[in-house]
């Protein structure tokens, strides 16, 4: 039970930012609406047009009263979204960009990032932010490379940089090659203060109790359990900050925060509740709402060096042979939906898809009458007992490693076991601790798990991590080709992907990485991971309503970028 | 003097095999911390961004040089009361984040089992002393069925109950709105906290004793002394009290020092129902978010207060029962 709440809990990541441009533009967007701001004007809000308060978690994933740290280099963070800002926001559903404390970006090649900086933000403390302030962020992590996470400074995601320097209201990267690939994660980092940061020594291993920042909220109280936000007037985008006050507090699990948010206490959560329609929006379907939105796939992922796996014909069969609906009703209570063979959340990123797939459904139905003609003919026949042998007559044994605690996926390889056996296949399940399944990723000892597919908005690193050959996980290190998926072609794409800044070169090597997966079968898709949202509206007045409902597209042409 | 002496060698012999398996055991789990803290803050649905988890290593620092350095390095920091630092709370001490939580798990905990004692006692006493009464049939069948019952789903009834139900204590948390310290607000929100905590251990904590003491003492009502003590014509209220009932906490006394040990191992379960920023919660969270040295901190001090209290209660009754000494000298 401990474990499986605190998993929950760590469901933020990518969903983080999403939160931050839904309670800061949503209200904004739908305010406008005449029937919003006749309800405004009937809340306690007053004439202000204001949203009093709004109650959220805690954004430390654990928080030990009095033990604050705002420093956004540290693992945990007492203010993780609030404060400090970053370039650009990237909508990881879409991937669209839109400009932050930088108002536009330009690679004048490959290897050369030019960034306009922003001009009239202030500090908090009323200091000006100045493109001086972003070269000193970025050089800090050349200095101390245990901040570099967005890897500027090494070869992760593409070269190396040269230098980083300010110029006017310019930022330039320097890079010793391409590192276009970067971008995504450039653009992520918070930026500090030079006033702050710069005499500080290690950035890593300084506690900033009193943070200076950009972002559109400042700290009024922290009494070690209560961190008490409060809207910034000379936030340099404060017209559209609708919140007077955030109020974060609380560690809760599962349980407690369904209970918080039926009570009122909570307005917005972004954990993992077992079946939220039931349990939570069912309540007042009025206030209740949830978001779900496929942020990337969770895919069924054989080990291609392992029999029968090697053969692309019995992995065929497979993918026809997953009940995958069946399998996503259970896991996600029929919030999310099935995945398609692409590789891609669908239809998030329908523009990646390459024109020949276009029209099709690229979803593989369950078929299990063509899964059995697909086995029998590639030679997988079924002995006496009714169980299938390889063609060399072997028999079949399969070991499905599962994640035990992780609900959902603990839900799916139930279903897949079960449609697997009915396909006439020895197949048993082992349950054990995600960190032992980890150990079999980097041994390479397994038959079939299941796995995470990022799509990502730097295509190369994020479905490329799933099918390059250099992506396979060693010795050390977790990495995403645990299928062992080797392919010159894919990975003569994802070469390519990182050294162009064209959207069409960009779409003809996704595409490359799309053929793979639809011919070859390196992984099988199941369903799409969610971003979510659980939240109620009562308390944000001028919130826009059942966001399931209309696509997230468009939404977002509707009302700016509320994602 | 030998009983104490073989006490205290066998105290630190203890120690020593506690210290060690404590460095040993985070060593042979799998996983990289570094991996898993930035798969953690990222969410299971999520790729494991390389840079950040090269940054994430370069962060935590990995250990160098062989086992047997790393553990001469380990017992010298121990015996400088260094604690490494927290992986999650980064760049606070061990001691610092056990600091923090100590205090409310002692406080709720210690007066919980205090308590617990004292009631349980009592009750167990009275019970076997008027056995087979009423109030002992009531009193052994509801200590029996409340004891299968787990203390986390007590505490999810009392909060749906009294928490969300009636609205009459708050649910999560140690305390809300008020400033820590001295005052009277900040007492009266934690103690309001505390309470539904507190009831939840004051429902199972008392029924060991009261079932042990009960057992006892009825064992010792057969006793030749007590019939003794009845053929002088003792009263009742003497015998029961200073006769039977004093013997019979002997062992109780034992168990309840290391009860009293036991505080600081805290109740995860219960203090994460609750979010109760205790050492339990800690606890709990260091083992699903892998602070290996948050852990080993909080492992070395339950031990430690574990063996202090048993080494304390061995002693204690050295002096309390002479036969202690005696058998084994």
């Amino acid at each position: 039970m401990t474990t499986r709440s605190f998993r929950s809990r760590a469901g933020r990541g990518a969903v983080a930012v999403t939160a931050a441009a839904l309670l800061l533009l949503a209200p904004a967007c739908a305010g406008s609406r005449v029937a919003d701001q006749k309800q405004q004007t009937k809340s306690s809000s007053g004439a202000s047009g204001l949203i009093p308060e709004l109650n959220l978690p805690s954004e430390a994933d654990t928080s030990m009263g009095g033990l604050v740290n705002y420093n956004p280099f540290a693992p945990q963070q007492t203010v993780r979204t609030w404060l400090f800002e970053s370039l650009m926001q990237q909508n990881s559903l879409n991937c669209k960009v839109t400009p932050w404390l930088a108002t536009g970006y330009d690679w004048e090649s490959p290897s050369k990032l030019v960034f306009t900086i922003r001009q009239g933000v202030k500090w908090s403390d009323g200091s000006a932010f100045t493109a001086k302030d972003v070269a000193f962020t970025f050089n800090l992590a050349k200095k101390y490379p245990a901040i570099d996470a967005a890897g500027v400074w090494n070869d992760t995601f593409g070269a190396k940089a040269r230098s980083v320097t300010a110029d006017g209201d310019k930022v330039i990267f320097d890079f010793t090659g391409p590192a276009v690939s970067k971008f995504s994660y450039i653009i992520a980092q918070k930026i500090v203060s030079q006033k702050e940061f710069g005499s500080v020594g290690d950035p890593a291993k300084y506690v900033s109790k009193q943070p200076i920042s950009t972002g559109p909220f400042k700290v009024a109280s922290n009494n070690g359990r209560r961190v008490v936000l409060e809207r910034r007037p000379d936030y340099w985008q404060a017209d559209k900050i609708k919140v007077q006050k955030l109020v974060l507090e609380g560690n809760y699990d599962a349980n407690q925060a369904a209970a918080k948010l039926k009570a009122g206490e909570l307005d917005f959560y972004t954990g993992e509740i077992p079946n939220p329609q039931k349990t939570f929006v069912s309540a007042d379907p009025r206030t209740n709402h949830v978001w779900y939105a496929a942020n990337g796939v969770t895919v069924l992922a054989p080990n291609l060096t392992r029999k029968p796996f090697d053969d692309v014909k019995f992995r065929q069969a497979l993918a026809y042979g997953m009940d995958k609906q069946s399998a996503t009703d259970k896991a996600t209570y029929g919030l999310m939906k099935v995945a398609s063979q692409t590789g891609l959340p669908l239809p998030e990123k329908q523009d990646m898809v390459p024109a020949k797939y276009a029209g099709q459904n690229t979803v593989i139905p369950f078929d299990p009458a063509k899964a059995n003609k697909l086995l029998d003919a590639a030679g997988y026949t079924k002995s006496a007992d009714g169980k299938r042998h390889n063609p060399d007559g072997s028999p079949i044994k399969i070991t499905f490693s599962v994640q035990a605690g992780w609900i959902d996926y603990e839900a799916m390889a139930d279903e897949l076991t079960s449609d697997f056996r009915k396909l006439g296949l020895d197949i048993k399940e082992n349950k054990m601790p995600p960190e032992a399944v980890d150990q079999q990723k980097k041994t390479g000892n397994f038959q079939m798990m299941i796995n995470y597919m990022g799509a990502g908005c730097d295509y190369a690193h994020g479905m490329g991590a799933t099918v390059a050959s250099s992506e396979i996980p060693t010795r050390t290190t977790i990495k995403g080709n645990v299928e062992h998926y080797t392919n010159p072609a894919v990975d003569k794409a994802i070469a390519a992907l990182g050294s162009t800044t064209d959207p069409q070169q960009t779409k003809q090597q996704v595409g490359v990485l799309v053929d793979a997966m639809m011919t070859d079968y390196p992984v099988l898709p199941i369903l799409y991971a969610p971003a979510r949202a659980i939240y109620r509206t009562d308390h944000a007045v001028g919130w826009r309503p059942r966001m399931t409902r209309t696509p997230i597209r468009r939404t977002s042409r509707s009302c700016g970028s509320p994602t | 003097m030998r009983y104490f002496s073989r006490r205290i060698g066998f105290f630190l012999l203890t120690l020593w095999a506690v210290v060690t398996l404590n460095f040993l055991i985070p060593r042979l789990q799998p996983g990289d911390p570094a991996e898993l803290m930035v798969q953690n803050l990222a969410g299971k649905n999520a790729q494991l961004n390389r840079a950040q988890v090269e940054a994430m290593r370069d962060l935590l620092g990995a250990p160098s040089g062989s086992l047997l350095d790393q553990y001469w390095s380990y017992l010298g920091q121990l015996a400088h009361g260094n604690l490494g630092i927290s992986y999650t709370y980064y760049p606070y001490t061990v001691a610092q984040v056990i600091g923090k939580a100590f205090w409310w798990t002692l406080v709720l905990v210690g007066t919980v089992q205090i308590l617990s004692f004292a009631i349980g006692v009592l009750l167990g006493a009275f019970a076997a002393w008027r056995r087979n009464s009423r109030f002992d049939t009531a009193v052994t069948s509801i200590s029996t069925f409340v004891g299968t019952l787990q203390p986390f789903w007590i505490a999810l009834l009392l909060i749906y109950g009294l928490g969300y139900g009636l609205g009459w204590f708050p649910t999560a948390g140690g305390y809300d709105e008020s400033t820590p310290g001295f005052n009277g607000a900040f007492i009266y929100d934690a103690v309001s906290h505390a309470f539904l905590p507190a009831l939840t251990l004051m429902i199972v904590t008392p029924i060991g004793w009261v079932l042990g003491m009960r057992n006892t003492m009825i064992m010792n009502l057969g006793e030749d002394y007590i019939k003794l003590a009845r053929a002088k014509g003792l009263p009742d209220r003497t015998i029961a009290l200073r006769y039977a009932a004093r013997n019979a906490l002997l062992p109780s006394v034992t168990g309840f020092a290391l009860a009293l040990g036991g505080v600081l191992g805290g109740t995860i379960l219960v203090e994460t129902v609750f979010d109760y920023p205790g050492l339990g919660r800690l606890m709990g969270e260091a083992v699903g978010i892998k602070d290996y040295p948050l852990l080993q901190g909080l492992m070395l001090l339950t031990a430690v207060a574990t063996l202090v209290a048993n080494l304390i209660a061995d002693l204690l009754y050295g002096v309390l029962d002479p036969r202690a000494r005696k058998a084994t000298a």
